[in-house]
Order: structure tokens, then C-alpha cells, then sequence
């Protein structure tokens, strides 16, 4: 008797919970994100910030919690109350993270309601013009000569560095891998002739390669991207199978009630459909996609497994 | 090219973009006045107005703040010993010891003209020479950043006005603060105590704790008495004919070196001013008048992070490539506006390129007129008791800190940077030699490990490059021609000197 209260309570808050949260929002509302001020995540975070607040009604803020590749950020979110009022923008690094950190203190997925995908971008594998013809050039060289071609990257246990080392795993090429601070760094190292190639986003390489200083020899994605369709895939040229597209997304603490959800939900789907939102995203080199929950917390546990494998088989260290 | 400069200068006068200008240098000048908050972080909350703004006027907003943050960061310096930004700690040096000596009216006379004059020699490399400078920019690989760290380290071993002894202590302490945080080259963490630390101590909480909070720690422990009411007479704060004539050289070197820096990615205003006030100490003909407030140890470095931030502009338009956080938030405002930053931006959008470098020539005006007739002002601000003035400064620079990274980590570390500071100043270590090594220190290890990662442990590459091999030669040269002025100096007079060093 009662257990069957004990069980039957809870039941009755969430009974009585809706009629509560029907006047959500009614304060300001925080989206968190864990990377510097202006980068892709902020400027994500602040186009979706104001284009969600006409529909909701509450003005939004964005705060950066930057550092530790953005775990810092999802600790906090993590452990933050489920109500609707903090939200986290959510980047490729986040399944990234849960592969290379050691002791995060908080579990990837259990630990978060996920919302929606905003935006799918892939990376291209560029080079300074005239040094390889084609990807398979480049990959023909690095197989002949081992441990010579330098590819650069971002930063150690960025997405960019780990489809490098996935490039390797696929091909059987030994590229070197060098860190640089930040894609803008990586680049410049590719234009003064230190590295052969560089794996980062379009915002990194299209101002270079619509100049004539870069040629893009291929693209991460699975399929060719819509923007450049001229650009041939990994996957058809030089490693099969290969797919590598990163995103931004919106997620909250765990537990968010379902009505809060959907009210997100709806706010941000409204937000995806407007011109302006589209136009934002699409400069920032990434395509606009809504998503429901279930679909991005799927997407987040199949690269988890993914990056858990390159990690292990390049040899990255944990930390 | 000058007509294209002209065409600019008509997109940089339109009412519109005027407006623009103004409002960005006063709020820069402002934010580098408040200690501890940064220009990056008041672009960053001002990204989302740019949305509505197109792209000249939202880069000459956002680039106002930061070459006006420059600007504003050397008062507080100057009056209180606090710096505002952390390119603005060696203004402390020569700066606070003349507002000491009640002539804190003419340390910012100096300062502001001197900005002003870094800046108009960075917008003219700008202008002449913009192309050339990205391009030996270009060349700077991981050997050649290597050496010129390797470089400025032995340059700034002759910072501290004391024993080379503890300056050289105080510049490994540096490097050793340095090293937390996650390693560069493998991602292994080092000293990561809390997870806070992952991404290394934050140069603004240490530069605060150490330069900000220790002055204040340091006042109320010797209880002295205000200073004298400050005189504001026109004629105290401009320089004499003498003065105002030594100062010519200071501020071409400082400039100079300042542009050359800025150009640099990955270097910046703050290092660039390190370098002017140590290469200043170097070639004087009094290098023992520094630290007692000597004008030129104040010229050299405020021309050279002003001219700095001017040439930082330099791989982020020409290029496209961000040199810093800074330039990336300014690119990024480009971006929105649907701009593809780029080599091809000065050709196809030249409105913007031209535009832009114009409205900075109009901006540095616009602080030099806004800076003068504001010195009185400012030097009143001393007429403030300090038991009323350093409870706000401690709440500011907490709350500058904490804006930077929404961390309350950082926050506590400066305040332990505080106490630190306090300890070392009180021992008579210097702190300036401590923050350059906390700078160069992950530079050089950054870049010379990524050297021996591409170049294969190939130590030659040092020598066999050209540019890398001129910067080994100058390295060379300085410490044999430090070594051949001590003899000669030992042999002249060895006993003043030695009764200089133990006083």
C-alpha cells in the first residue's frame, strides 16, 4: 500500500507539474556554451539567442564558459536545474570529449535532455595551390613516404586533429599531425609552406581558396556537401566509408519536462525557418537542420563510439 | 594606392561611420581604463549589435574599442599602479613613479601623444606596406617563432632595474606558471589542480593579481597619506622643450617594434611593449634613470602597443587570418555580414579594406582630442581618498576578471596573485620579468616542439633557415655584446658598481 503511494506520488506531481510550467518562460534564459567569445559556438549561440526570443517571449543571454575543450561548460549545464531557463549550445566536440577526457564530471549523454540540431557543417582537407593535384596525390605521396607529409591542426584532441588521425587509420598513410593554436593558425602554416595540408571547416579555407592560395582536395562528409558540389568526398576517392560531419546543437540539463520541450522545441524550429536565421548559419559555413531529440541523442552516441575508437587506435593520449 | 586611401577616408567621414568610429574609441577608451576588463569582452557583447550594422561600420565599432582600450589602458597605470590591460603593466614602470613625483599630469601628456603616435605609424604601415608585412608574416614558421622568443628572452633579461639575478629568478617563476595547463603538443595535463586550469592560468588574472591587487595590498599596508592634491596647470603636464626632444627616438623604436609585433600572429600589443621598454633600456645612455619615472621607458612602450594593435589588422584583412581572440571576433562580425575574409577582400570589397584603415587614422585623432583636455580630469581621481578608491578597484577588477571566463577560479588566483605580488615586491623581485617569461615561455615551448615535430628533430633547421638564422645571429650578438660591456665595465669601475648592486 505504501509502495504504491511512494510510487503513485511522483506520478501525481508530474500530473500537477504542466499546469506549473504552462507559464514558461517567464524569466530571462541562459545559453551557455563552453568556447571563446566570437567563435562558431558563440556566434551560433547568439543568432539563436535573438531569434528565439520574439517566440518565447523572454529576452535570452548568452554566457561563455570557456576552457577544457568545452567540458567545463557541460559540467555546469550538467548540474544545473531542469527547468527550462538554462540551455547549452552543444558543438562536434561534445562526443569528442566524452572519447578524451578521463574523469568528466558528467556522462555525455545520460546527463542531458538534447533538443535540436541547428547546424551540419563537414570539414575539407585543403592544400597550398600547387602542391597536390588531388587527394589521392596527396595520400599516394604519404603512403610512399612515410612520416614526411605534415597535416596541420587545430589544436590536440580538436575534431580537426582526430579525422586527421582517422585519415591515417583509413588510408594506412603516416601523416605527421601538428598542432596549432586554432584553425586560423593551422592556415597560415599552410600558406608559409610548413604544413602540406589542413582539415578545418569552410569559414577556415574558403577566403583562401576562393583566392586561388588553397585548393580544396576533398570534403569529410559521407555524401558531397550542397555548397560544393564540386568537391569530391573522402569516402569516393581514397577512403571508403569515410564520414565525418560536425554540428551545433541545442540541449539542457536532464529531465527537462516534456511541455518545456516542446515549447523549446517549437521555438526552435520557428527560429531554423526564418531567412535571416538561415542566412546567419549558412555564412558560418554550415547547413541550418532541425532535428527532434532522439535524433541527436543517436548522432551523439554513434560518434562517441566512433572517436572512442580513433583515440584508441592513434594512440591520442586521454586526459 | 594613396587614392585608394583617399576613397577610404570618404567611406570613413560618412556621418554613419564617423559615428561609429567615436562610439567605439570612447567605450575602448573606457574599458581600458576599468582594470581587468577586457576589450574582448566588450566585443564580444557587442557582436549581436553588429548583426544590424554592415560591415565597415561594424569593424570600425569593433576595432575603435581596441585600439581605444590601448589608449585608456595607460591611465590607470599611470595614476594608480594598476594596468588596465595587460599590455599596459610596463606603463606602470616609468609611469607611476612620475605621478609620484606629481607629475602624473605629464606621465599621461606623454602617454596619450605617444599612442597617438604609435597609432598613426601603424596605420601608415597599414596603408604603405600592408602586403609586405603579411607576407614575412607568412614566412614565420615554428623555427623562426622559436628564435624570436629565444631572442626577446635574452633582450628582456635586461628588463629588471635590480639584480639580473632575481630578474632571471622572477623570469623562470614565469615560465614555470606557464607550463599549466594542458601540454600543446600531446594534450597531457600538467598541474591541472582543478578542471578550471585545463586551458593554462589566464594571463589577465595574472597580470591583475600580480600588477593590480598587490598596489593595493601594498598601500593599505603602509598606510601613506594621499598624495598632494595633484596640480593641474597646463603648463605641468606638457613635457619641456628637452623633454619632449628625447622623446622623438623612443617613440620611432617603440613604434617600430610595435608594428613589427602586431604584424606577427600570435604576438601582440602586450609583448611588443615588453620589447620596446627593454630594447629603450638597452640603447640608453642612462640605463640606471629607468624605474625612477624616465620619459622614454614610458614613450617606447605605449607607442608600441598602440602601433601594435593597428598592425594586428594586418594578417586579419589582408589575409583573413586572425592573429589573436580579438582580430577572430572582428573577422567573425565579417562573416555574418556574409563577407568571406580573405586575400581576395581587399580587391573585391575595397570600400571595406580602405574604409576600415581610414576610419582608424580618424580614430586615433579622435582620442588624441578626447585624451588631452581629459588629464585634468583624470588626475583628479587622485584627489580620491584611497580608502575610498580601492574597495571599488578590488570589486572592478574581480569583476573584469570573472567577465573574462565566467570563472570564479580566476577570481580567487588573482587575488592569491595579489598576495604573491605583494611577498615578491616586498623581497624587492621584480614582477615585469615574471610575466614576460609567464608570455614567452608557452610560446617558445609551443613552437620549438612543433618545430622538432615537422622538421624531424632536425636541429638545423634553426641555421639553415634564412630568416630563423638572422634572428640566431642577433641572439649571438646581444649576449656577446652584453658580455664585452660588463668586462669593460669591470675594468674601468669595478667599485661603484659594485656598491650600486648592494644598496
Amino acid at each position: 500500500m505504501i509502495r504504491s503511494l511512494l510510487t503513485a506520488l511522483p506520478l501525481t506531481l508530474a500530473l500537477a507539474l504542466p499546469s506549473l510550467a504552462q507559464t514558461y518562460p517567464e524569466r530571462t534564459i541562459r545559453i551557455v556554451h563552453g568556447f571563446g567569445a566570437g567563435g562558431n559556438a558563440d556566434a551560433v549561440s547568439r543568432i539563436m539567442a535573438e531569434a528565439m526570443t520574439a517566440d518565447l517571449g523572454q529576452s535570452i543571454i548568452v554566457e561563455a564558459r570557456p576552457g577544457a575543450g568545452g567540458t567545463l561548460a557541460s559540467g555546469y549545464v550538467a548540474a544545473e536545474a531542469p527547468d527550462g531557463y538554462t540551455l547549452q549550445l552543444m558543438v562536434g566536440g561534445h562526443p569528442v570529449a566524452a572519447a578524451l577526457y578521463n574523469q568528466l564530471p558528467y556522462d555525455s549523454v545520460e546527463d542531458f535532455t538534447f533538443l535540436s540540431t541547428i547546424g551540419q557543417f563537414p570539414f575539407f582537407v585543403a592544400t597550398r595551390a600547387g602542391r597536390f593535384a588531388s587527394i589521392e596525390d596527396a595520400i599516394a605521396e604519404a603512403r610512399a613516404n612515410p612520416g614526411t607529409i605534415v597535416i596541420g591542426h587545430s589544436g590536440v584532441g580538436s575534431t580537426q586533429h582526430l579525422t586527421g588521425e582517422l585519415l591515417d587509420l583509413q588510408t594506412g598513410a603516416d601523416f605527421i599531425h601538428a598542432p596549432y593554436q586554432g584553425g586560423a593558425a593551422a592556415s597560415t602554416a599552410l600558406m608559409g609552406g610548413e604544413v602540406d595540408l589542413i582539415i578545418d571547416a569552410g569559414t577556415v579555407i574558403r577566403g583562401q581558396a576562393d583566392a586561388g592560395v588553397f585548393t580544396v582536395l576533398a570534403v569529410t562528409s559521407g555524401e558531397r556537401w550542397p555548397d560544393a558540389m564540386d568537391v569530391p568526398t573522402l569516402s569516393e576517392t581514397v577512403a571508403p566509408g569515410f564520414d565525418v560531419v560536425s554540428w551545433t546543437a541545442l540541449g539542457a540539463p536532464a529531465g527537462l519536462p516534456d511541455d518545456v520541450v516542446a515549447t523549446l522545441s517549437g521555438a526552435i524550429s520557428n527560429a531554423l525557418a526564418q531567412p535571416a536565421v538561415q542566412e546567419s548559419i549558412t555564412a558560418l559555413g554550415a547547413t541550418p537542420a532541425g532535428s527532434d531529440g532522439a535524433e541527436l541523442r543517436a548522432l551523439i552516441e554513434r560518434q562517441i563510439a566512433v572517436w572512442t575508437e580513433v583515440i584508441a587506435a592513434a594512440g591520442v593520449e586521454r586526459r | 594606392m594613396l587614392d585608394q586611401f583617399v576613397m577610404g577616408l570618404s567611406v570613413a567621414l560618412q556621418p554613419q561611420v564617423l559615428t561609429y568610429a567615436l562610439l567605439g574609441v570612447v567605450l575602448g577608451q573606457l574599458i581600458g581604463v576599468l582594470p581587468g576588463v577586457g576589450a574582448i569582452t566588450a566585443i564580444s557583447l557587442l557582436l549581436p549589435v553588429t548583426f544590424h550594422l554592415d560591415a565597415t561600420a561594424s569593424i570600425v565599432l569593433l576595432g575603435g574599442i581596441y585600439y581605444g582600450s590601448q589608449y585608456g589602458g595607460s591611465i590607470a597605470s599611470i595614476l594608480l599602479n594598476l594596468p588596465g590591460t595587460p599590455s599596459s603593466v610596463v606603463t606602470c614602470l616609468e609611469g607611476y613613479p612620475l605621478a609620484k613625483q606629481n607629475r602624473a599630469g605629464l606621465a599621461l601628456f606623454v602617454a596619450a601623444t605617444s599612442s597617438f603616435v604609435g597609432g598613426m605609424i601603424g596605420v601608415a604601415i597599414l596603408v604603405l606596406a600592408a602586403i609586405p608585412m603579411a607576407t614575412i608574416a607568412v614566412r614565420f614558421g615554428a623555427p623562426e617563432y622559436a628564435m624570436l622568443v629565444i631572442l626577446g628572452l635574452l633582450a628582456a633579461s635586461l628588463i629588471g632595474t635590480g639584480s639580473q639575478l632575481r630578474s632571471f629568478a622572477m623570469v623562470v617563476v614565469g615560465v614555470a606558471l606557464g607550463l599549466v595547463g594542458a601540454d600543446a603538443t600531446t594534450g597531457f595535463f600538467r598541474f591541472v589542480a582543478v578542471r578550471e586550469l585545463a586551458d593554462g592560468i589566464s594571463l589577465v588574472s595574472l597580470a591583475m593579481g600580480l600588477f593590480g591587487v598587490s598596489e593595493i595590498i601594498r598601500q593599505a599596508a603602509t598606510r601613506t597619506a594621499a598624495l598632494n592634491t595633484p596640480t593641474i596647470q597646463m603648463r605641468d603636464i606638457l613635457p619641456t622643450r628637452t623633454e619632449a626632444a628625447s622623446l622623438a627616438g623612443p617613440m620611432l623604436r617603440g613604434s617600430s617594434l610595435g608594428s613589427f609585433f602586431g604584424a606577427l600572429p600570435g604576438t601582440g600589443a602586450a609583448i611588443a611593449s615588453f620589447m620596446a621598454y627593454a630594447l629603450e633600456r638597452r640603447v640608453s645612455r642612462r640605463p640606471q634613470a629607468f624605474g625612477t619615472g624616465h620619459l622614454p621607458g614610458l614613450a617606447a612602450p605605449e607607442s608600441a602597443n598602440n602601433a601594435a594593435a593597428q598592425t594586428s589588422f594586418i594578417p586579419t584583412l589582408t589575409l583573413g587570418v586572425p592573429g589573436d581572440a580579438v582580430m577572430a571576433l572582428i573577422l567573425g562580425a565579417l562573416i555574418l555580414n556574409g563577407i568571406v575574409p580573405g586575400p581576395r577582400l581587399m580587391v573585391d570589397q575595397p570600400q571595406i579594406f580602405w574604409g576600415v584603415i581610414a576610419s582608424f587614422l580618424v580614430g586615433n585623432i579622435i582620442l588624441l582630442l578626447i585624451n588631452i583636455p581629459l588629464i585634468r580630469l583624470w588626475v583628479l581621481l587622485l584627489r580620491i581618498p584611497y580608502q575610498r578608491l580601492y574597495p571599488i578597484i578590488i570589486v572592478m577588477i574581480c569583476v573584469g576578471v570573472y567577465s573574462h571566463r565566467t570563472s570564479i577560479t580566476d577570481v580567487i588566483l588573482t587575488l592569491a596573485f595579489g598576495i604573491l605580488g605583494y611577498l615578491l615586491k616586498r623581497y624587492r623581485f621584480e614582477l615585469a620579468p615574471l610575466l614576460l617569461g609567464f608570455v614567452l615561455g608557452p610560446l617558445l615551448e609551443d613552437n620549438f616542439r612543433r618545430a622538432m615535430l615537422i622538421y624531424r628533430g632536425d636541429f638545423t633547421v634553426f641555421i639553415t633557415r634564412p630568416i630563423s638564422a638572422i634572428l640566431v645571429a642577433a641572439s649571438v650578438a646581444l649576449v656577446s655584446f652584453a658580455i664585452l660591456s660588463a668586462l669593460r665595465a669591470r675594468r674601468k669601475r669595478p667599485k661603484p658598481d659594485r656598491a650600486e648592486r648592494t644598496t
